[in-house]
């Protein structure tokens, strides 16, 4: 269940980003997950719609995009990706083989909607 | 409107991880993040390797446990400071975690500090604590597909104990598979083939990690 905590850092930054850019409501999330992360997306999905009941993203779609594992080979340098978990590098056989990409917990983009300027509305107020 | 983030979203956990590193560094001490299952023989390991090393090296240990002080009411009697961070349910430590209970340890006083991570394969994967390097334990007893099934731990560990070695005509265990897997998985890892509580293989492994503590 890292799904769980991951799911609460995620909310943090997006709680933060929407109080940054002024955000009434967000209504789009970009993640992605690398392979090796073995995160479940209903499990994931299901525990981030738990977390942001009651904030501004009560509403927001998940986009949850799985990243494949890759890996360079320190040998021949050539980039390998794994179709199953064969650590070894397709060119020249070699397991001498680095990580490149399969570890990732990335929160691209969220997309919403701009709170209206309190300013005018003020203005407004004050008017009538 | 798109607002781009692109940011890890354990850069929390990452961040407090790498404050806890520096300062680990810079009083000479190494940290060991133990990983396993449920029963693998995590505390068993503690308790055979704190009673082997204990008159050469000064040990501390942080026990993670779901919800008690067993595991560390086991390690009482080697009279060495260990501190337990329950964690009310939680899968897993984090680097916050750690860092909230170092300072109950003398640091300038210490050569190395075990972590008990809380029995599981996957989650504790995923949180950098700080530490030096991860050992992942596995025993006989939960079969020989774990590598190929938690790969993420058996690239990231810097050795392997592969434990309950004494049971091993009991259980289907096929350490054919299982070396294949692994080697497919992270060909260049040290394992040592152990039991602990028969005492079979140890010394090798209690070689390693006196030579690991050695040359921090």
């Amino acid at each position: 269940m890292h799904e769980l905590k991951i799911a609460e850092e995620l909310i943090g930054i997006i709680k933060e980003v929407a109080k940054t850019e002024n955000l009434k409501k967000v209504t789009k999330v970009n993640i992605q997950f690398g392979q090796m992360i073995q995160i479940v997306p209903d499990i994931f999905r299901c525990v981030f719609e738990g977390g942001v009941k009651g904030t501004v993203a009560k509403r927001a779609q998940l986009y949850l995009e799985i990243l494949p594992i890759k890996v360079v080979c320190k040998k021949c340098r050539i980039e390998t990706e794994l179709e199953e978990l064969l650590f070894v590098c397709d060119t020249c056989g070699s397991n001498d083989v680095e990580l490149i990409q399969g570890r990732e917990i990335i929160i691209e983009s969220i997309e919403g909607e701009k709170q209206q300027e309190t300013v005018s509305r003020k203005k407004q107020a004050v008017c009538s | 409107m798109e607002i781009k983030i692109m940011k890890n979203v354990l850069d929390r956990n990452k961040n407090k991880a790498n404050e806890v590193r520096d300062l680990l560094k810079q009083k000479n001490v190494l940290m060991v993040n133990i990983i396993s299952s449920p029963g693998a023989g995590k505390t068993t390991l503690l308790e055979k390797t704190i009673g082997n090393l204990k008159d050469k090296f000064k040990i501390a240990v942080i026990e993670g446990d779901i919800s008690t002080d067993r595991d560390a009411q086991r390690l009482k009697n080697h009279g060495i400071p260990i501190v337990v961070i329950n964690t009310e349910g939680g899968c897993h430590l984090d680097s916050h975690s750690i860092s909230k209970v170092l300072p109950e340890f003398d640091l300038d006083n210490l050569d190395i500090i075990f972590v008990e991570n809380v029995g599981n394969l996957v989650c504790p994967s995923h949180f950098d604590l700080g530490e030096t390097f991860k050992l992942a334990v596995v025993s006989i007893t939960e079969g020989d597909d774990k590598p190929i099934k938690y790969p993420m731990l058996f690239r990231e560990a810097r050795a392997i104990l592969l434990n309950k070695l004494d049971l091993i005509e009991y259980t289907n265990f096929n350490k054919k598979v299982f070396y294949n897997d692994l080697n497919n998985v992270n060909g260049k890892i040290p394992l040592f083939e152990v039991s602990f509580t028969k005492n079979e293989g140890v010394d090798q492994w209690y070689n390693w990690i006196s030579s690991q503590i050695s040359s921090k």
